[in-house]
């Protein structure tokens, strides 16, 4: 980071410097898959910094509408923050409008513009929107500054280079020459995100203990958790 | 060294090509202690004469037989301190070896590179050649099957090297040599290798042997080792 | 940007049922510029075994020929075919001589022993440090990626056919996700009795 340590020439005798680094990583992955007519969103259960484990049972997924959950991992603290205030204009929306729910996509946009308000100083976090809107699923993904792109499937957080081209190769049929066939069923969405998943707490440290999948569909949102290695 | 523009070496031809100081060095070897060196179909075995000049030395601290790894030994006739130099340098070419492969040195490797020293030393200036033989053994996989075969070699002040069935060096060896070539077989068991071996050494020994003026050292499947003075014994008592 | 990462590229090996493979991408560039996508990073040491270096090209180069005249040396020397343990191991020594000036780069061993023709992969860091597991090896700059894939595509006990189906999956697809590996890969099958090289057509961009 940028100091005064870079600039010796600056630095005078016994004058003391102090420094604050809000941020902190504290891992976890999220992988969202849309369906025709349905989303898998899931999230490791792992709360860590460095070396250090704080929670092995730790939530990242937050259900936002009765069609709409969102994933968020990076800085904890960050997440919480964005994600109680996100949760309260979601609750705002709602009363303002006559207690109607608030759409994904209108969800999606609150998001990015959420975050892009907060352009020079952001939210350390990787976000993935997960939902139906008219019947049909969706997956947003962000950056930390509110750039907003909608996919069929996403991996983000600690193990998001691991995960992602599994997913390619599996959804996006990536690098195949005869496609198979197979529709992909809400049982297919789970199972692959439960195996990326169990690939991934192999390799990364800041991945594991479990796993929960929230599913989402016209009859709204059903939860799953499926441990993962503990190491 | 400003001197070392003149450290020419000591071993030079003479007028009929000879190298008369690797002549000498033999004829050190001939006068040492007579050592045999046998091959069997499972193992090696060495015996040595190692006599004291007076009843006053310890006999038990002073070893001619050496490990150079687990399954590599060495032994000698000729000059003592010569000997330990070449077996400093032997075991740590052996664990160089090691440190790069992580695999033990094959024999004849070591014999190869040993041999490579002694002879550095007939060419180098400010040197002489060593005033030793040596004898150097070990059992390594062979290179076609996976039986494990026992490897004899002798090794020369001059850098020569050869592969024996059996040897015999030092003083008397030319009579060693004649009795080894009547009682060697290729089948011979290594009980049985180790029994010659000291009846060779009993052809030319003077005065009583016995388990603290000879020294035995025995290759097998499981690695090398000299054995105690109490083994030794025990093949003294069959051997008439 | 670390210098590792300066021209790009990866390798990965895999063990499969007495078989063993290694692939390369073919990608050489500075930085973010493609200079040529024929650049193999895998090359023959013996009948049965097969070197792959990721990492800094001029290395990559300098490193392969200076192991080959080590190894040529030690086949004509004991006058006898190098298992790849012992490669390894001299591979190891090699890189740790270079300790505190390293060559820039991350071997993979992929071979069978000339004997008994058993499956051998090995991976190392910079400096030599040995990695010998039962499954597969990664290096080079898509290596996240490679371990997300290998984990999930890799099973024990493959045969040849269903190891070059596993192996080329797992790069092309992991390689598709980073930007300075890929254009174009090779895989190398080796086998007992023969080795079955293969140039994979894939995207270019």
């Amino acid at each position: 980071m940028l100091g005064i340590n870079q600039f010796p020439e600056y630095q005078v005798p016994g004058a003391v410097q102090h420094q604050f680094n809000p941020y902190e990583n504290n891992g976890g992955s999220i992988v969202a898959i849309a369906g025709d007519n349905f989303a898998v969103i899931g999230a490791d259960t792992r709360l860590s910094a460095g070396y250090n484990i704080f929670t092995r049972n730790h939530s990242k997924l937050f259900q936002l509408t009765s069609s709409a959950v969102l994933a968020s991992c990076g800085n904890w603290c960050d997440s919480d923050t964005l994600t109680s205030i996100l949760q309260t204009r979601v609750r705002q929306y709602s009363d303002t409008h006559e207690n109607k729910e608030i759409s994904l996509n209108a969800i999606a946009q609150l998001l990015s513009t959420m975050m892009y308000g907060r352009r020079f100083f952001p939210y350390y976090v990787s976000n993935i929107l997960a939902g139906i809107y008219e019947g049909k699923g969706y997956v947003y993904s962000y950056d930390p500054i509110g750039h907003c792109e909608r996919h069929t499937y996403r991996a983000g957080g600690s193990s998001s280079a691991l995960l992602q081209p599994i997913l390619d190769n599996q959804i996006g049929l990536k690098n195949m020459e005869e496609k198979p066939t197979i529709p992909l069923t809400v049982d297919r969405a789970v199972k692959l995100v439960t195996d990326t998943f169990i690939s991934a707490a192999e390799r990364d440290i800041y991945t594991g203990d479990g796993v929960k999948i929230s599913i989402i569909t016209e009859n709204g949102v059903e939860e799953r958790q499926i441990p993962l290695r503990k190491d | 060294m400003a001197s070392e523009r003149y450290s020419f070496s000591l071993t030079t031809f003479s007028p009929s090509g000879k190298l008369v100081q690797i002549e000498y060095a033999l004829a050190a070897v001939s006068a040492g202690a007579s050592t045999v060196g046998i091959k069997s179909a499972n193992g090696i075995v060495f015996a040595t004469e190692n006599k004291q000049k007076s009843l006053l030395y310890d006999e038990n601290s002073m070893h001619k037989i050496e490990n150079i790894t687990d399954n590599i030994g060495m032994v000698y006739s000729g000059m003592g301190p010569d000997y330990r130099l070449l077996v400093r340098q032997a075991r740590k070419i052996a664990q160089n070896y090691y440190m790069i492969y992580n695999e033990s040195i094959p024999t004849s490797q070591l014999v190869q590179r040993i041999a490579g020293v002694m002879q550095e030393y007939t060419q180098s200036g400010g040197v002489r050649p060593f005033g030793v033989s040596l004898l150097i053994c070990g059992m390594e996989p062979c290179p076609t099957s996976n039986k494990m075969i026992p490897l004899l070699f002798q090794c020369d002040p001059s850098g020569a090297y050869f592969a024996w069935k059996a040897t015999a060096m030092g003083k008397n060896s030319v009579n060693g040599k004649t009795f080894l070539e009547k009682r060697y077989s290729d089948d011979l068991e290594l009980d049985d290798a180790a029994h010659i071996a000291i009846l060779t050494l009993k052809e030319s020994f003077e005065g009583q042997m016995n388990e603290t003026n000879i020294e035995v050292g025995i290759c097998d499947a499981n690695g090398f080792r000299r054995l105690d003075p109490a083994t030794v014994k025990d093949y003294l008592a069959n051997i008439p | 940007m670390s210098i590792m990462a300066y021209n790009g590229g990866c390798v990965v090996a895999m063990k499969g049922k007495e078989c063993v493979a290694i692939a390369t991408d073919l990608r050489f560039g500075l930085q973010a510029q493609t200079i040529d996508t024929n650049f193999e990073k895998v090359f023959p040491v013996n009948k049965h075994m097969y070197l792959g270096l990721a990492g800094l090209q001029t290395d990559i180069i300098t490193v392969y020929k200076r192991l080959m005249f080590r190894k040529n040396l030690y086949e004509i020397r004991e006058n006898r075919v190098m298992q790849p343990e012992r490669f390894a191991a001299m591979l190891s020594s090699f890189l740790y001589e270079h300790r505190f000036g390293p060559y820039f780069i991350e071997p993979v061993i992929a071979g069978l022993d000339p004997k008994t023709f058993k499956p051998f992969i090995c991976n190392m860091d910079l400096i030599g440090c040995a990695n010998m597991p039962d499954d597969f090896v990664v290096a080079g700059t898509c290596e996240e990626q490679l371990f997300g894939m290998c984990e999930t595509l890799w099973r024990e006990n493959m045969e040849p056919d269903d190891l070059f189906e596993t192996i080329s999956q797992a790069m092309l697809n992991a390689f598709d996700r980073d930007a300075i590996s890929g254009w174009g890969a090779k895989v190398y099958i080796i086998e007992k009795d023969k080795v079955t090289i293969r140039k994979l057509k894939t995207r270019m961009d």
